[in-house]
């Protein structure tokens, strides 16, 4: 039939259909049946006005890619605020840190907890006490 | 309009100058064109056009062909050129033609309706010489115990894998990463119809105005295949057949009609 653009039997050099559909016949020439990549076509799926929320999604994933626009978006919504995290981590490095300690470290942070009594005990208190969930 | 817009009337063939660049003129199969630094011995062959040879590689689309000392032309109608950047690298030259019969061409994606199942390959009419042949592993999510839901007369949206003279064209539902980005079976209801393939590339066109001014009306789904079939759904059946009229008769019709259709 007409049209037929495949390079075939040209005795000089050889000819490989590469995976892209483009063949190569020489080093200067590429050789493209498709329309898709000369004009840059979108893709075929398209939806509305929100008639089907899935291909629109795809539509901008798609058409975004082809432009080579495509927005990353890296933010994901946390779970607990920044604040409440640095919170929580101040007390809990101090527990942690506790459980390291050899023995007779331990033995000379309880004393220091005994000696400074009226200082020393809210915030202690405060340190101990178990900070509920807030859910 | 049709697609040969701007088209620009030509005299006999002698009379035209030499060095005029013929991009976005009317080339008849058979003309061999020249890259522009390329010397021209006889006067007989057409310039590309004027100016440095271009740096890399050229892609030959569609209706060009390699010669001898440049591209030669197979199908009638208007020579495009595009400059270099992004998929065509060093630019691109091919030929804008009008046919309605579709030649199956790999990557296209394409929408196919299921005509027969043969043991675990489904035969698909996509409008071309031959049936093209679906296997049922080609879907996304797909395995031997989990065969996906595909009945005769269904419509299927799916890319060719392999598509040249010598074998029977193959066509699958998963790009190669192994997801459906899309394809697979088009669900319920629905209209399908058949138009040119120019105009199909007309409306896949980027910053298309039919695709634009058609959306402002009410939400409906489209779903184009490369072979000139097209299938919308929309709410009711009423709105389904305008669009479809539209869609049908906006290949001829200026951009007033247009509008004015539109606005009815």
């Amino acid at each position: 039939y007409m049209g037929d653009e495949e390079e075939e039997g040209r005795g000089a050099y050889v000819c490989e259909e590469k995976k892209d559909g483009t063949i190569h016949g020489s080093t200067y020439y590429l050789t493209q049946r498709s329309f898709m990549p000369c004009e840059d076509l979108l893709y075929g799926r398209m939806s509305f006005k929100g008639f089907n929320p899935e291909i629109e999604k795809l539509m901008i994933q798609m058409n975004s890619r082809c432009k080579e626009e495509i927005e990353v978006d890296d933010k994901m919504e946390a779970d607990v605020s920044d604040e409440e995290m640095a919170r929580r981590y101040e007390t809990l490095v101090g527990t942690i840190g506790k459980k390291f300690l050899r023995k007779r470290d331990q033995r000379v942070l309880q004393d220091e907890d005994e000696d400074g009594n009226s200082n020393t005990r809210p915030s202690k208190k405060a340190k101990k006490k178990f900070l509920k969930p807030q859910d | 309009r049709d697609w040969r817009e701007g088209a620009v009337g030509r005299g006999p063939r002698g009379s035209r100058p030499r060095s005029a660049a013929c991009v976005g003129q009317v080339v008849l199969p058979g003309d061999v064109l020249l890259l522009p630094a390329h010397p021209d011995e006889d006067g007989e062959r057409l310039r590309l056009g004027a100016g440095a040879a271009p740096r890399g590689r050229l892609l030959c689309g569609p209706g060009l062909r390699r010669c001898g000392v440049g591209l030669l032309v197979t199908k009638c109608g208007l020579l495009r050129h595009r400059r270099a950047g992004g998929a065509a690298a060093g630019g691109a030259y091919w030929v804008d033609s009008q046919q309605k019969r579709y030649v199956p061409v790999k990557g296209d994606h394409v929408i196919g309706i299921v005509t027969a199942k043969a043991g675990d390959v489904f035969k698909l009419d996509v409008g071309g010489s031959e049936q093209a042949s679906l296997s049922y592993l080609a879907f996304e999510g797909a395995t031997k115990r989990n065969r996906p839901n595909v009945q005769v007369g269904d419509l299927v949206y799916g890319q060719f894998l392999v598509a040249n003279k010598d074998m029977e064209p193959e066509m699958v539902c998963i790009d190669s990463s192994g997801r459906s980005s899309g394809m697979g079976i088009i669900g319920q209801d629905g209209f399908l119809f058949k138009v040119s393939l120019g105009l199909i590339r007309k409306l896949l066109a980027p910053k298309c105005e039919i695709i634009q001014e058609l959306s402002q009306l009410y939400p409906f789904e489209l779903v184009l295949g490369m072979n000139g079939r097209i299938w919308v759904k929309a709410k009711t059946v009423q709105q389904t057949l305008i669009i479809v009229n539209i869609l049908e008769a906006c290949e001829y019709m200026t951009a007033e009609q247009r509008k004015q259709a539109l606005s009815l």
